[in-house]
Order: C-alpha cells, then structure tokens, then sequence
C-alpha cells in the first residue's frame, strides 16, 4: 500500500500542526500494509528530524509554489490513498486523486472557506479526519459534507516531559522566587486574541498577591497585553517570557503551578497535554478543543472562559490541590493509541 | 420550581416569628408548589422558613423544604433551577462535601459553605432563594441575573420577610397595604410595574441579579452580580472569538449547550410552539438534544381563524415534520370570561400582559407537563423588535431641528408630538416606544399630586439610563440592554412567571440565560440583527423557508374582540385594558 502525505509542514517544521503530521506519517508508515508514505512538503524551516523507515520525504517540493507543482507532477503514482494534511491544499489533492483523505485541525476549518472551489469539492472527499470533535461539529455545521467522519486527536510523548525540579536559573530570570506561577503558552499575536491571556489577566487581581503569570511565547500583542497588566495594577506580577528555545519548554512548564487556558479558539490545546506531561494542574476552556484535552473534565478541569469567576475559582482549587503528578487517564493520548487509531482509520480506508 | 418564604426578626425589640404567619404566606402560594409543603422555626424563634415545592429534580422526600445540609447548619428554601448542578456538586465533592440528597437545593448549601456569597457567579439557572446561616446568625438572600424567578421583600426596621409573591407577603397579615404612588405610576407608564417597586410601599423586589445579607444590623452588603449591559459592552470588545465561526453552527452549538442544562429534569419537558422562529429554532434544537421528539403546545384563537396572526396551522405543520406530540389548544371568549376572576386573582401585580402565557400554560398542565420549554428572550437576544430599528431613529430624528412638527405630521400615535420633549436620549426615547401612556397623562389617571409625587420617586428616566450603564456601545447593544433589563424583566418574565405558575407548570427559557448571553455576546455584537436568520438556519434541518420568512406577529390574545375594548389612539388598546386590569386587580 502507497500513501501520498500532501502538507504544508512537518519534518523541518515548527509549531502543533508539523508535530502532528510528523506522528501521523510516522504512524501510517508503521501500518504492516502499508510499503511507502510519500511526503510533499509546503515549507521546511528547520533542520530535518530523523525519517521513520518507509517514509520518503520530497524536500525538493519546499522551494515554492512552482516547485511544490513540479514535486506532485513527478509524485509517482498510483496511491492507494492521498492524505490532505490542509484543507487550502484540496485543489491540487484533487488533481491527484478525485477523493483525497482530508485532515482538520481547528479554525481553518471552522467556517466556510475563502475560495468557493474548495468549498465545492470538499464535499466530495473520502472522509474528513478530525483532531476533536469540536472541529469535526463545526466543519459539519457549513461544509454540507456528509461522508465519514473520523477522529485522531494529538498523541504525546509523556516520556520527552515529566515532573522536574524548577529550573533555579529560570526562576531567577523572570523573578519568580517565593510565588506560585500560572501559566499560558502559545503565540501572543494580536490575529489570535482567542488564547485566554486577557481572561487570566483580568482574574488575576483578585487572587492573591503572591500569584505571578508566567506568558510563555511572544508576537505583537505583547505591548497590548504588558498596558493591560499595567492598567490592572498588576505588572509586577505578570512575566512575559516572550520567544524561547525549544529546549527550555519543558523546564518552562515545570515552573507553573497551574496551567490554565481560558481560550476560544483552539482546535485541540496540545499544550494543555504537554502541560499534564510534566505534572501541573490544568485548566482548560468548556467552548473549544480544550474540553477534549482534558477529556471532559476527567484530566483536569473546565471552565467557562467567559465566566471570570470560574476561572478564579478553578485556580484557587488548582492551587490548593495536593503535589504534582501526571494524571492517571493521559495515557489515552499516549503515542501507541494514536498508532494503534492510526492504523484503524487506514484500515478503514484501503 | 416552589413559593418560598423567610421571615427573620433581626431587631432586638422584634417579636419572635409567627408560625401561623409563615404558614399563611405559604399557603397563598400553594399552586406553586402543589407537591409538598413545609414550615421551620429556629429554636430561639428569631427566623422562620417557609416553602412549597413543585418536585421537578429529586422526586423523593429528599428534596423537600426548607432543606438543612448535612451539618444542620445551613437551612435554604429556593425557588428555581440550578441547571449545572451536576458540574458545582462533582466539584465541591471533590473539594470534600457531603451530601444527603441528589437536588440542586443542597447543592446550593455546599456551594455557599464553600464560596460564601461569590456563589452565585458560578451558578447557572433561574434562583431566588435564602439560607440561613446558624453560625454567623445571617441570612444570605440572592436572585437570579435576568430576574427570571422573583422574590419580594418587606423590612420594617426590625423584621424582615421575604416570599415569592407581593400576595403572599400580604397574606401573612404583618405587612402593610398602603399603595405606593411610585408603582402605581409606573403601572400606567410602562404597563406594568417596574422593580424595585411594587404596588405597595412596604414591598420591593429584590432586584435582578442581586444578592443581599441579612443580620442584626437589618439588610447590608447588597450586591449586584450580574449586568447586562456590561455583558454586552464585554462582547463587543471580544469579537475575535466569534469571527473564527460559522455563525449558524456557533448559535447552534451555544444554544444547544444552554437547551441540555435546560432539559435537565427528572419529569417529561415540553416546549411551547408558536410558528415564530425562535419557538420553532428552539423546539428543532432540543428535540436534537434530546433524542427524540417532545410534547408541544400551540394556542388557537377563533377570532384569529384565517388571519395571518393565528399561528396553529403553520405551527401544526412545523410539529408535524419534527414528529412532536402536538397539540392545538382552542380558547374561546368564554373560557377567558370564566377564567378571568382566577387570572385577576393569580396576577401578583397589575400587567397588561401574561393572558397569552395563562392559557399556554393551561394547556401544557393539561398534557399532563409539569415543565415547558419557551422561545421567551429570543426577540431581545436577536434584536428581531421593531424598537432595534426604531429607537435609534427616534434617538436621531428628535435631534433634528422642527422633530416635533415633523413627527405631528407623520406620525398617527398619540405619543408622537412628545418625540421632541423625551426623544432626544435613549432613556427618553424608550419611555416614547415602550411607554403605555407618557407622564403627561398621568395627572388625569391619578391626580396631579400622586402624579407628581409619584413620577418623582419612581425617576423612570434614571431607572432606564441605569440599565444601559455602561454603556454597550452600539444602537443594537443599548436597545439589547434596554428590553432585556426593562420589558423582558418586568413585564414578560414576570407575567410568565404567575401565570404558568399558577397552573403549576415550570417555564424554562433557554434563551435567557446569562451563560448564554456571555458566551454569545460577541456574535450579537458583530452579526446584530443578522443573527435571527443565523438561528433559523441553525438546526441540522435549518427551518422551512415558509416558517422562516413568516412575518413577525406576536404572541397575542384577542382581547379587543373578547372585551370590547373601546378605541384608546394605540393599535392594540391596551390602553382600554390597563384600566379594565387596575379596576379588577385585587
């Protein structure tokens, strides 16, 4: 069996969506049926990581639109299935193939899509595959696509976190000696003011004054969000991390106390698994992918985002809760079931 | 779903409580509760709780009231639903509460142990309701944000009671009945009256969305914990979220979530069905959420027969393509005639409206209900009122130079010469479109004096202006905050309250929910009027084109035709009505 991966980024890529597809091509390739994933990449950032066996990856296809073309022309068919890895991609999957396999991570795919090409054909695709539900409910609520339905949410590598000891040096540079930490990753950019940093800021008043906010990751909504602390009283209390290396994440985590992400707009929170990976308590959003990250409300707990005072009240229990430790119930996101899911939805398909 | 009552002698040269007091107030409110009855007096006769319970959650004698917590030091009677009770209770489990019952009124107890009076934030439902507290010798008072369920109270410097209804306060025998001036003129400028008044000068309504605390230095600590105004104001200002979404799957999926906390019921839940989209939106959504089809209620009115405001056939139809249990309910003008002693006596206060809510609920009690769904809210929540077009105009157009001559000369309504006087602000603007008669009438429907004294402590402009502090920001957001804070709040929700109670049937309304309002705000603030069309559109069968595009009627009654009602300069004389309603209202 031969599988073409059409994707905008993976091996050589940054952020939740290359992460993702490069679990997913390594998941495909480990199918016993299957002989060989093709992958065309958009955009390659960063150094490549090592390939799984069987996974041929076209870097030649990273150097631009034309090149990207040129890659899928030359792709060698025929493919007993072609993966979409993103739905802006469905126009040149359907030259490949009439009905690609289509992958959806969150917002994209939340409302009706800028070209009405891709609006048209996406309803002929062989089945959508969903990070969460929610995502898969939304997209159902436009797209008019009726055909299978699949899910495969985030997998994570419990072993690459854990609980550690904070990192002194860390403490040391954003002052945070003597306070218990709540934090947020993610971009911090004005496009994306759906991540929850406004809600926490806005509670965070009226906890208590040895509470600091620990804004892990940067973009251009920093100076809003730095006068926002600033107008609450609150800006010795508020760190902003702004870009950090890859390496100090997990150590990043380790420093909070809470992790807690009032968002709106998150397909799945696959930082909300890293953070249950290193033992901090979470809380996550009841209105987008968060409530699937912790599974309802079996790993962590759930909030209204748009209800301060549930927040607040969910980072006082969070905080008065006993040590840190991994939640039982978060090997359900373990890397073997998102393999074994995996394999069922080729399975499926072939 | 119950009447409550509290009585606590708080001063120290109070008389202790009356048993026979608190038990003829209860009494009164007997068809609010038909199912069980209960009375409690502290040992040392300083407080008294009082309840009638209409079972809905819990059906065993666990939930009866007044309910103490597992310490007996806590006792709570509560009027109303706590719709996520399931998520606060596995919460304060986990936190390490006991409980002796599976009711939303325990809960309550376990909630206020625990969070004290910042408890109502994190509830969702409609709730009045009074703990008492052993400990610290306080009673904790709280009413739900939109002021779905109602609760009065009467405090004459030593005692305080409070109760469900304004009769039944009166009932106990122990508080005065002199009317108040101030309720009276409201009832003839807005057609009901507007809290915190009541029609008498000892009882006031606890308002919407406010919590107070009772001990020996009488009531303090009175806070509001819910606006809705500033709800708006908050959505416009976060409109990102709501710009990541599809709006029709958005309203579904945020309705459907307000629907399941709302079918939460351990007896059958119908739902009122008009042919409006709300009604019939809200009927699709929730026979999705529930799995299967519910029982619904639709009023028929003979005189309406072939007119485009009888809305049986196209509901039938509507019913019919969902598989509902459906039912027409024919009401005559002599079943009105024979019913209207029991409406008078049921009506709390003077209203002109609540007749349509009489008999839908008459007939949902009549399947057998004991709990319907209505579409109620809906029209505020969208912004589908002829006033979201209109008050901004009014607003506008009184600024013009020669407003007023120009409104004389288009305008037929006996109110359009004031546009000038009153429509240059948004609270003088909305006494114009709401109003059922302008100050300037009053002298002649109550004496100049009482008019005077009257129009004085009611300050109706203030009262507007304060429901739309702060300021949304928006024509759509003030005129939003507007009916929702004053013609949603005093006059629908409070008539669908005695009304349906009245029958013993429990009215939820999905739309009204500040949850609800919360998460949606900031659609409404981008989509605006766009988001009626969005909530037609939002089942997994979005609604017929030939529901959908109905033209707006209203929920109404023929009252012109069943009493005569005499022309008054208003299209639908209610004028004519409201002194027939201040005559007989007793």
């Amino acid at each position: 069996m031969r599988i073409l991966h059409l994707g905008t980024d993976s091996f050589g890529g940054y952020g939740g969506i290359a992460l993702y597809n490069r679990e997913l091509i390594a998941a495909m390739a480990s199918h016993p049926s299957v002989d060989e994933v093709v992958v065309v990449p958009r955009i390659i950032v960063g150094e490549c990581e090592a390939l799984p066996e069987k996974v041929t990856f076209v870097t030649s296809a990273a150097h631009g639109r034309l090149a990207y073309l040129n890659a899928l022309r030359k792709a060698r068919g025929p493919f007993d299935l072609v993966v979409c890895a993103h739905v802006n991609l469905l126009p040149l999957a359907q030259l490949i193939v009439k009905r690609p396999l289509l992958m959806l991570y969150g917002i994209e795919a939340w409302k009706p899509l800028r070209d009405p090409l891709s609006n048209r054909l996406l309803r002929d695709v062989r089945a959508v595959v969903s990070i969460s539900d929610v995502t898969r409910e939304r997209f159902a609520g436009w797209s008019q696509y009726v055909g299978p339905s699949l899910l495969l949410p985030n997998s994570i590598r419990a072993e690459w976190y854990g609980i550690r000891p904070r990192n002194e040096s860390l403490i040391a540079r954003y002052g945070l000696e003597g306070k218990r930490v709540l934090m947020t990753l993610g971009r911090v950019v004005a496009a994306e003011r759906y991540k929850g940093f406004d809600e926490v800021l806005e509670v965070l008043p009226d906890l208590d004054d040895d509470i600091a906010y620990l804004v892990a990751g940067g973009g251009n909504d920093v100076p809003r969000l730095k006068q926002k602390a600033s107008g609450l009283g609150i800006s010795d209390r508020v760190v902003f991390t702004g870009l950090f290396p890859e390496e100090e994440k997990t150590d990043l985590y380790n420093l909070a106390d809470v992790y807690v992400m009032p968002s709106r707009g998150e397909g799945f929170g696959f930082v909300i698994l890293e953070a249950m990976a290193c033992g901090v308590p979470v809380i996550a959003s009841r209105l987008d992918g968060g409530r699937e990250a912790v599974r309802g409300g079996r790993l962590g707990q759930l909030v209204d985002p748009t209800n301060p005072a549930e927040i607040r009240v969910a980072i006082r229990d969070a905080l008065a809760a006993g040590p840190k430790r991994i939640p039982e119930g978060l090997e359900y996101f373990s890397y073997a079931n998102f393999e074994r899911r995996t394999h069922a939805i080729v399975d499926a398909l072939s | 779903m119950c009447g409550i009552a509290a009585i606590f002698s708080y001063g120290s040269t109070a008389p202790g409580v009356d048993r026979d007091e608190i038990e003829a107030i209860t009494e009164r409110m007997r068809p609010r509760g038909p199912d069980a009855g209960g009375a409690w007096i502290s040992p040392d006769s300083r407080v008294a709780l009082g309840a009638r319970r209409l079972a809905i959650i819990d059906l065993t004698d666990e939930g009866t009231q007044p309910m103490a917590d597992v310490d007996d030091e806590l006792r709570i009677v509560f009027n109303g639903e706590i719709y996520n009770y399931r998520e606060l209770r596995a919460r304060l489990e986990r936190l390490g509460a006991r409980f002796h019952s599976t009711t939303d009124t325990e809960v309550l107890l376990q909630l206020y142990r625990h969070d004290g009076a910042n408890m109502v934030e994190l509830l969702r439902g409609m709730f009045a309701f009074a703990i008492w507290d052993t400990r610290t010798r306080r009673m904790f008072v709280a009413r739900d944000p939109y002021g779905i369920k109602p609760l009065y109270i009467a405090d004459d410097g030593q005692t305080f009671r409070a109760a469900s209804t304004v009769k039944a306060l009166l009932a106990g025998g122990r508080v005065g009945r002199r009317r108040d001036l101030a309720g009276i003129a409201g009832f003839w400028l807005m057609g009901t009256v507007p809290e915190p008044y009541t029609i008498y000068e000892s009882i006031r309504a606890v308002e919407a969305g406010t919590s107070l605390c009772v001990d020996e230095r009488g009531i303090h600590d009175v806070r509001r914990h819910y606006s809705i105004a500033a709800t708006l104001l908050r959505g416009a200002h976060d409109v990102a979220a709501a710009r990541l979404v599809h709006p029709p799957t958005l309203l579904r999926e945020l309705v459907t979530d307000s629907l399941r906390h709302h079918l939460v019921s351990d007896v059958p839940v119908g739902a009122f069905l008009s042919s409006g989209i709300d009604s019939s939106a809200l009927v699709a959504l929730a026979t999705e959420a529930n799995g299967q089809p519910l029982r619904t209620v639709t009023l028929r009115f003979g005189e309406f027969l072939g007119r485009e405001s009888d809305e049986a056939p196209l509901a039938e139809r509507f019913a019919r393509g969902l598989g509902s249990d459906h039912v027409t309910r024919l009401v005559t003008r002599d079943e009105f005639n024979a019913d209207l002693p029991r409406l008078f006596d049921a009506m709390d206060q003077p209203t002109i409206d609540g007749t349509n809510t009489w008999f839908v609920s008459k007939g949902a009690a009549e399947r057998g209900l004991k709990v319907a769904i209505s579409g109620l809210g809906g029209d505020e929540l969208f912004g589908s009122y002829p006033s979201f077009r209109d008050l901004p105009r009014i607003v506008n157009t009184a600024r013009l130079p020669f407003a007023a001559m120009a409104a004389r000369r288009l305008a037929r309504s006996p109110k359009a010469g004031a546009v000038a006087l009153y429509g240059g602000t948004w609270a003088g603007a909305y006494l114009l479109k709401r109003g059922l008669f302008l100050p300037d009438d009053l002298p002649s429907l109550m004496g100049a004096e009482e008019a005077q004294e009257g129009l004085d402590r009611l300050a109706m402009p203030y009262r507007i202006r304060t429901t739309i502090d702060p300021d949304p920001g928006t024509s759509f957001g003030r005129v939003a905050a507007l009916e929702a804070s004053l013609y949603m709040r005093n006059q629908l929700l409070r008539d669908t309250d005695w009304a349906s109670m009245a029958h013993s049937l429990e009215v939820r309304t999905p739309l009204v929910d500040a949850s609800l309002l919360r998460q949606i705000a900031p659609l409404l603030m981008v989509e605006k009027q766009r988001c009626k069309g969005h909530f037609a559109q939002s089942p997994c069968h979005p609604l017929p084109v030939w529901l959908a595009a109905r033209k707006k009627t209203g929920f109404s009654v023929p009252l012109v035709e069943w009493m005569g009602l005499q022309p008054d300069g208003t299209s639908t004389r209610m004028r004519s009505w409201a002194h027939i309603v201040m005559e007989r209202w007793a």
